[in-house]
């Protein structure tokens, strides 16, 4: 036995001394643990009680408002009517920015988020679904056909101003078929929202609170992949895309967010202030503490956490220098809306890898076992 | 002396030895191969994995195993399943063996997205026991023809697989002898806290010393587990260990069924009286029938034996070598992971990336981002981010769809960052290569990584 043991220890030391030529002493030195144990489940707490749920409440609030505005709207097809709906779906968009990011659980179940926002919406669809007076809200094709842009279109795009749009619901030949249409997809809004809502008030909740670990299922892991997704959805569907950063730079402009009611650049902006307000938990436990706790510093020796707040900042300061209409903007001046690219590409590497990374829940990504 | 050696040599191989522990192994290994594959089945994987991916990451020289068809991926693991049964109960047990290790090592080739050492494990498993005659004794095959059963058999058809295992343990206890694992205690460090919501322990593994501990402890579990289950003396204690390691690393680590099957093939280290007792108790379970008991020993032809010889001496060679090949590369092993895979480097790194791909059109100087969404899976995508060789095979991929496309002699370049245990992220590779036009060799270095340590190059 001895024997073996030895030969073991010989062996084992000409592979250390082989290893040891090719290794840097970097690796590692970098987190200091501090030796305090993050309390996850507090910062569940805060986030469903503080946050989420608020969110979700609000959400579903200005559903029911905005499909109320359609129904007043629709019985009585006023100048001021259009105007007092319009406003009641600008306010739904709005909240829609502070809700998008919660899509997993009773969200996910639903299809919230594809339901909700899927743009650029698809005018031609649109059309036929109100020439033939039929819609199916679950078919596919519909989906570009749904939702808040397509509402954005009716409300805004159907005319060049409001005498003209106030027409396509009174005085047009397919009127009716319109008001129909419009009255399904704010039904549409309210009924998801409400059975959202309903599960998170419900047995969801305590599901989410208990779900304390960092496997793939957790709420922390869940929680993070979502902020992350909803995050890249603002560098690549609001920004980038009608940037013409995926199509050898040529631009679309009616790609944007809200391209109708031209609010791309405040809900943007709201959105992105959304997924900070969530990453730092408002005022109670958030991700910050989360990192804070780990004292994990990046490749500048700078601790991640106050970079991740930094870069945050820097982009929603960047992006104030635009202005709305952000398609307008993007056509004459491409050199500012590619300067805010940037800053949130910047954004998206560090919220993907050292956030990730020092969170601890780097591996349990993806829906695999590892070794 | 050398003579002495070369006797004991030829008593590992050639001594006369009871054939239970061999049918123990093979009904261990069946079976955790059986719930293996059915929860492999149960989670979804065959689609995620398999069918709902446009682009698979093979590998080297494999670039013609493509997934099947249709229904084709369900019926192999329907095959699976099948033949891990047969195994089990030993019918048509070669068939059900060989049928196994293809299909399965088929599988893994598939994609390198999904490799994990222990699925490299089975595969060098079942290919061991393709050579064995684990059917000859307690088996549907011995009772539909007794005249197979034999009770002896060569000392080499078990030590083959106590040999394996020492080699696994062995290895991926030298390469955790490195400054992250022990000086560092990365990526324990980051990996340990994560837990804290377990209860009574929870609170204990933030704390720093724990981490130190569970390394040092799990390197040297792994460098000497392997010796004490050979020797007698300590082998009930060292299998307590087994199972309290493996179980341990069960409860913090996402690892699937890799501490149970280690649990289960490490029986096989047992002495035979054990076995035999093993498999007494498992006959409780059987219908009562007529013991047929041989006392005959197994016959192999010379030449079959020659042959059996030269397939093991190449394997084990193979093995011997393949965990050093990492030393012909330059370059910090765990950010290159030139030469990672195939060396039982188990549980090493945490290591997290974000890629951003480019093409452009040379002839207008414009170019495009692309969405890796729209061609892979998350699961794909985050571990391509941190793989050169994957990085490379989708680049290649990507200039293929815009030749597709019309664009002739497209330039695909990368923005990659990566974090590899707690260093912070930075640049991967070079990001004004143009990997359309660099090639994958065997054992090539791939000039375009960046070094980890940009200070000291």
């Amino acid at each position: 036995m001895k024997k073996i043991i030895y030969l073991a220890l010989t062996a084992a030391s000409t592979f250390l001394l082989i290893q040891s030529c090719s290794k840097s002493s970097d690796g590692g030195s970098k987190n200091t643990n501090t030796g305090k144990s993050f309390d996850r489940k507090a910062m569940l707490v805060n986030m469903s009680s503080n946050i989420i749920i608020p969110a979700f409440t609000s959400y579903h609030d200005a559903t029911v408002s905005l499909d109320a505005a359609v129904t007043t709207f629709n019985t009585t097809p006023t100048a001021d009517n259009l105007t007092a709906l319009q406003n009641s779906f600008i306010a739904a968009y709005k909240q829609w920015q502070s809700t998008s990011m919660y899509n997993f659980g009773p969200a996910l179940d639903a299809n919230l988020g594809v339901n909700t926002n899927t743009y650029p919406a698809n005018v031609t669809q649109i059309a036929a679904n109100i020439g033939s007076g039929t819609y199916n809200p679950l078919l596919l094709t519909n989906l570009a056909a749904k939702g808040l842009p397509a509402l954005d279109y009716l409300l805004f795009g159907t005319g060049a101003d409001n005498t003209a749009i106030l027409a396509q619901f009174t005085t047009d030949s397919k009127a009716a078929n319109r008001k129909t249409y419009l009255a399904a997809l704010s039904a549409e809004l309210k009924t998801n929202a409400t059975t959202v809502l309903t599960a998170w008030n419900g047995a969801y909740k305590t599901t989410f609170l208990n779900a304390t670990g960092i496997d793939g299922s957790s709420s922390t892991s869940q929680l993070v992949n979502q902020l992350i997704y909803d995050y890249e959805t603002i560098k690549n569907y609001e920004i980038g895309i009608p940037a013409g950063t995926q199509s050898m730079g040529t631009t679309f402009p009616a790609k944007v967010q809200a391209y109708y009611s031209k609010i791309s650049l405040q809900l943007t902006l709201l959105h992105l202030k959304a997924i900070q307000n969530l990453y730092t938990g408002g005022s109670g436990s958030g991700l910050d503490d989360y990192l804070a706790s780990t004292n994990a510093k990046n490749s500048s020796n700078i601790v991640i956490n106050d970079a991740i707040q930094a870069q945050f900042t820097t982009t929603i300061t960047k992006l104030q220098t635009l202005t709305d209409p952000l398609s307008a903007n993007i056509i004459s001046n491409p050199t500012a809306v590619t300067a805010c690219y940037n800053e949130l590409y910047k954004l998206t590497t560090m919220l993907k890898t050292d956030m990730t990374q020092a969170l601890g829940i780097a591996i349990s990504f993806g829906d695999n076992d590892g070794d | 002396m050398p003579g002495s050696v070369k006797l004991h040599l030829q008593s590992l191989v050639k001594a006369p030895v009871h054939i239970a522990p061999l049918a123990v192994l093979r009904i261990a290994f069946g079976s955790i191969m059986l719930v293996s594959t059915i929860r492999f089945i149960l989670k979804g994987w065959i689609y995620a994995f398999y069918i709902k991916p446009q682009f698979h990451f093979t590998f080297y020289g494999f670039d013609w195993v493509k997934p099947s068809a249709g229904a084709g991926m369900y019926l192999l693991f329907a095959l699976l399943v099948v033949a891990a049964v047969m195994v089990t109960i030993g019918l048509f047990y070669r068939a059900a063996i060989i049928t196994f290790f293809l299909c399965f090592t088929y599988v893994e080739l598939l994609d390198k997205t999904t490799y994990l050492n222990h699925y490299y494990f089975i595969s060098v498993m079942a290919f061991l026991m393709i050579w064995v005659p684990a059917h000859r004794y307690f088996s549907v095959d011995v009772r539909l023809k007794p005249k197979i059963a034999v009770t002896r058999i060569p000392a080499w058809a078990i030590n083959i697989f106590k040999l394996q295992l020492v080699l696994v343990y062995f290895f991926a206890g030298i390469s955790k002898l490195n400054y992250d694992w022990l000086i560092a205690a990365m990526p324990l460090k980051i990996w340990l806290p994560a837990n804290s919501q377990l209860p009574v322990i929870g609170g204990l593994l933030a704390q720093t010393w724990v981490a130190y501990t569970f390394s040092w402890f799990g390197a040297i579990f792994d460098l000497f587990i392997g010796f004490l289950l050979l020797d007698s003396r300590y082998r009930k204690w060292a299998y307590v260990l087994v199972i309290i390691f493996h179980l341990a690393t069960g409860l913090f680590f996402k690892i699937g069924m890799f501490p149970y099957i280690m649990i289960f093939v490490t029986i096989i280290f047992f002495s035979e009286k054990t076995h035999i007792r093993i498999i007494n108790f498992l006959k409780h379970f059987l219908p009562k029938n007529k013991q047929y008991t041989s006392n005959k020993d197994y016959y192999l032809p010379a030449f079959k034996t020659q042959f059996i010889y030269g397939i093991l001496a190449l394997h084990f060679i193979v093995q011997f070598i393949m965990p050093f090949r990492f030393a012909l590369y330059q370059g910090k092993l765990y950010w290159t992971e030139e030469g990672y895979r195939f060396s039982w480097r188990v549980m090493l790194m945490d290591k997290v990336g974000a890629i951003f791909f480019y093409v452009k059109d040379p002839e207008t100087g414009r170019r495009s981002e692309i969405v890796n969404s729209q061609y892979l899976t998350t699961f794909q995508e985050s571990q391509m981010a941190t793989q050169p060789d994957m990085i490379l095979q989708f680049a290649h991929f990507l200039a293929n769809q815009y030749q597709k496309k019309g664009f002739k002699n497209p330039v695909i370049t990368a923005d990659s960052y990566v974090t590899l245990n707690g260093s912070g992220s930075r640049l991967y590779i070079d990001s004004t290569v143009n990997l359309a036009k660099e090639q994958e060799t065997l054992l090539g270095h791939k000039k375009w990584i960046l070094p980890f340590n940009t200070k000291s190059q």
